[in-house]
């Protein structure tokens, strides 16, 4: 179910009022969660399966360890079976195809069996909407209490809320359990201005995803299914138009998922904070998916050893952060190269980040450019449907050839108002966009814009795959 | 370093709260009120503006423009303004839209120049079977409430699985917006059920009817985004003018006879009547009316049984049959007028120029249509032969 359909809204219509009706009483949650999981299971409800699956994994691995002096086997079967459905349902026919592709070169005469051929007769074999999210988030329990950072949960309906959550379960944020399980115990509570708070986080979102990102997918979807076919000015803008065009998609489910949240009394993490304002890297990767980033700092590169083993081990522990970053992302060589590539960016600039010529001396707007071609490039990777294609991309932007790039001047003057916003919003005249009158032009101005303009057909978000 | 996120000034966050946004657009439920106050009104107004602003000249016989023909705000426009003209309205596909004639050769017209007078109006709409034309009374045929309307049912509509929406493969048909959303269910009909319930919405709302009516009228039928993928250094604004597109002045298709455009005697799968989908909707399209007050005469036919093969045309004679009885047996005035010569047909169904002049003969010379119209349209040509 996306949250900008009519399907959603249909679906809200019933639970909120409910959710709303059974204020102080013990239904709540169960209710919420009843709610979550007709919201899952409208994708396809024989994954639900796999949802109480993990859910109760974690579950009773915390009440094991609970009970148990020795912890690490408990949390060894736990990241076990949690990477294992991952492993299988997200990357199974990854691996298959690339040692497939292996023996093939080697002359064997023999192919392994797609993954999906071990799964019951009728249960397809799909790449599970949010699984990577609602997987991650479900580790982190274990993961926290393992290190005695949070308490066992004794609420298997509350836990069992935890992980599947509506508003963030397909697509994030990422909660972790100290954050999200003290505001199920205190039983949400909705004021007036979390109704209005959550409506505000709505509609924004609902207008990145709606009229900016989906305005964009439609040249870099042109220009990208034949890269072939056109010449470095619209690799280029495409390319350009792909940075913002995931960023709003993204950030605009984020925005939403957070209303819906607000709505419901629960606050979720900021996710997104003006990524492309960053002055660096490391500064980039603070205001990008921030909880995917903030689990891969304290649940991969600090166990590594972060940065207290050494400038080899950091650099190290930086790279392979990254890759397997890359790879979370989706079971492709291409993710993988684009993991490798920031990993890369993050290596050479590390040094320089630190250096006072940066710091201080080369101008904010230069570094922010610096930053946003980096990631622009890195993107190449993301988007290309193959290495060979993102290679193909990239040689024809730097070959240069000159054609008309055909690119929508809308498109491109949505992309200008949002980048002059940010701006300003980052700069001192952000005084400018925080009276009343302002912020309620914005707020009508969007209202009608997402009721006169928007593409037709609901499309789905990027991070859906993931 | 980088600026942290603040919230706008409405709001002071709680210690250790998530920060809220990065931006500023965040409204406090007042600054909501507010906003519900100067969005609902606008919508509910630009509609009802526009329709003011908007110059329309359907011309006294009316008709849709063929790019039009999904516009269902043009529709009501031109419902609203035959019903206020009290003329007696043609309701169909495009039999009566006219699909080989110009709009001053359509049925409607026939009729005007028969009767000297501009009594009837062609509110045909190319491809409107009757399962559409359910939904079109429904939610766009408010307007007409009270008036005579000379309703078309062609038997085309139930000549195949297929044309009847009761096949099971997926089938994209002619007005999806206007068929039964959810019930009765149409299973070839494979909208996702976001689409469907946002239909259902478009219907029920002016201002989404508008919205449609921009792009059909000024995008060629698709959203502005898209619309600036084929011309993208165009000004979208430029595109809005303040006129309904005028009908082409050349008919749509080749005007010839079906003989000489080649096509075949069809031997149609007819659909049985009792199980016909589009059979029971037209019944539904009836009662709507009849419920709205308006006089129904139903036309049925003309259907080129000359084109049919023998065993085909037995099966379409007995549904023909039973039609007929079924309107007989609820007491509504109708003419199924036997077949016009074979070279006044274009196709199965669709007349050409003279066939429409023949068609307006055998009307205004049926007593029962006579009755309908109230005697206004009776006319000295001679009879058909």
């Amino acid at each position: 179910m996306l949250f900008h359909t009519w399907t959603f809204a249909a679906f809200f219509l019933v639970a909120y009022p409910a959710y709303l009706a059974l204020k102080g009483t013990r239904l709540r949650l169960p209710w919420l969660l009843l709610c979550s999981y007709v919201f899952y299971g409208w994708w396809n409800y024989r994954y639900l399966l796999l949802i109480a699956f993990t859910t109760s994994v974690d579950y009773l691995v915390v009440l094991g360890m609970a009970r148990s002096r020795r912890k690490k086997p408990w949390l060894c079967a736990s990241l076990l079976a949690n990477l294992s459905v991952l492993g299988f349902f997200k990357y199974g026919d990854f691996v298959v195809n690339s040692l497939n592709a292996l023996l093939a070169w080697l002359g064997a005469p023999y192919a392994i069996a797609s993954p999906g051929t071990l799964l019951p007769a009728g249960f397809p074999y799909l790449l599970p909407v949010g699984i990577s999210f609602f997987v991650f988030q479900s580790m982190s329990y274990t993961i926290d209490f393992y290190r005695g950072r949070i308490e066992q949960e004794p609420s298997f309906v509350r836990y069992a809320t935890f992980v599947s959550l509506f508003p963030q379960l397909v697509a994030g944020p990422i909660e972790r359990a100290s954050h999200l399980l003290p505001q199920l115990r205190r039983t949400p509570r909705v004021t007036a201005a979390d109704a209005a708070d959550g409506l505000s986080l709505f509609v924004v979102g609902l207008f990145k995803k709606l009229v900016l990102a989906d305005t964009l997918a439609l040249y870099v979807d042109k220009v990208y299914a034949v890269p072939g076919q056109h010449q470095a000015p619209a690799l280029l803008l495409a390319t350009l138009a792909f940075a913002w065009q995931i960023y709003f998609d993204f950030s605009g489910y984020t925005d939403m998922a957070r209303g819906v949240g607000r709505l419901l009394g629960i606050r979720l993490m900021l996710n997104f904070r003006n990524p492309y304002l960053a002055t660096s890297l490391s500064d980039f990767w603070r205001r990008w998916h921030i909880s995917l980033s903030t689990w891969f700092r304290d649940y991969v590169y600090i166990p590594l050893g972060g940065n207290r083993k050494g400038p080899a081990r950091t650099y190290a522990n930086m790279v392979l952060t990254m890759l397997v970053s890359g790879l979370w992302h989706g079971a492709a060589w291409h993710f993988v190269a684009w993991g490798g590539i920031h990993a890369a960016g993050r290596v050479v600039t590390r040094r320089l980040e630190g250096t006072a010529f940066y710091r201080e001396r080369l101008p904010r707007c230069v570094k922010q450019a610096l930053v946003f071609a980096f990631v622009s490039f890195a993107w190449i990777f993301f988007r290309a449907h193959t290495l060979a294609d993102a290679w193909l991309i990239v040689t024809r932007i730097l070959a240069g050839s000159l054609a008309d790039p055909a690119c929508p001047l809308l498109a491109l003057g949505l992309v200008a108002a949002v980048w002059a916003y940010q701006f300003l919003y980052e700069s001192r005249l952000r005084r400018l966009l925080e009276p009343a009158p302002v912020r309620i032009a914005f707020v009508i101005g969007m209202i009608l814009y997402i009721a006169i303009v928007p593409t037709s057909g609901a499309k789905p978000f990027i991070y859906f795959q993931f | 370093m980088p600026a942290q996120p603040t919230a706008a000034p409405t709001h002071k966050p709680d210690a250790g709260e998530a920060p809220f946004a990065a931006n500023a657009i965040r409204l406090s439920p007042r600054e909501w009120l507010v906003v519900l106050a100067i969005v609902a009104p606008l919508m509910g107004l630009v509609p009802i503006l526009w329709e003011r602003a908007e110059t329309f000249a359907p011309g006294d016989n009316c008709r849709i423009p063929f790019e039009l023909s999904s516009d269902y705000w043009v529709f009501t426009r031109m419902a609203r303004r035959a019903a206020a003209r009290d003329q007696t309205l043609l309701l169909g596909d495009s039999v009566f839209w006219g699909r080989y004639v110009t709009r001053d050769r359509t049925l409607a017209a026939q009729l005007n120049r028969l009767c000297g007078k501009a009594r009837f109006a062609n509110l045909g709409v190319n491809g409107m079977h009757p399962a559409a034309l359910a939904g079109l009374l429904e939610h766009y045929g408010k307007a007409i409430a009270r008036r005579r309307v000379l309703l078309h049912f062609n038997l085309l509509w139930m000549s195949s699985e297929r044309h009847d929406l009761r096949q099971k493969k997926e089938f994209r048909f002619n007005h999806p917006a206007l068929v039964p959303q959810f019930v009765p269910h149409i299973p070839c009909y494979r909208a996702s059920c976001a689409d469907r319930i946002g239909l259902v919405i478009e219907r029920n709302l002016p201002f989404a009817a508008w919205t449609r009516h921009l792009r059909v009228a000024c995008f060629a039928e698709t959203d502005v985004p898209t619309w600036t993928l084929d011309h993208p250094y165009a000004n979208p604004l430029r595109q809005i003018s303040l006129a309904v597109p005028a009908a082409a002045p050349r008919p749509l298709d080749d005007q010839r006879p079906w003989t000489a455009r080649g096509i075949a005697r069809q031997n149609f799968p007819w659909v049985p009547l009792d199980s016909s989908l589009q059979w029971r909707l037209l019944h539904r399209c009836i009662a709507t009316l009849q419920r709205r007050g308006n006089r129904v005469f139903v036309l049925v036919g003309p259907f080129n049984e000359h084109l049919l093969a023998p065993s085909s045309l037995a099966a379409y004679r007995d549904r023909k049959r039973r039609v007929v009885a079924w309107l007989q047996q609820h007491n509504i005035p109708h003419l199924a007028p036997p077949p016009l010569p074979s070279r006044l047909y274009a196709d199965a169904s669709h007349p050409v120029a003279e066939g429409y002049v023949a068609l307006a003969r055998q009307l205004l010379h049926d007593d029962a249509f006579a009755r309908f119209t109230g005697d206004r349209a009776r006319v000295t040509a001679p009879r058909p032969r």
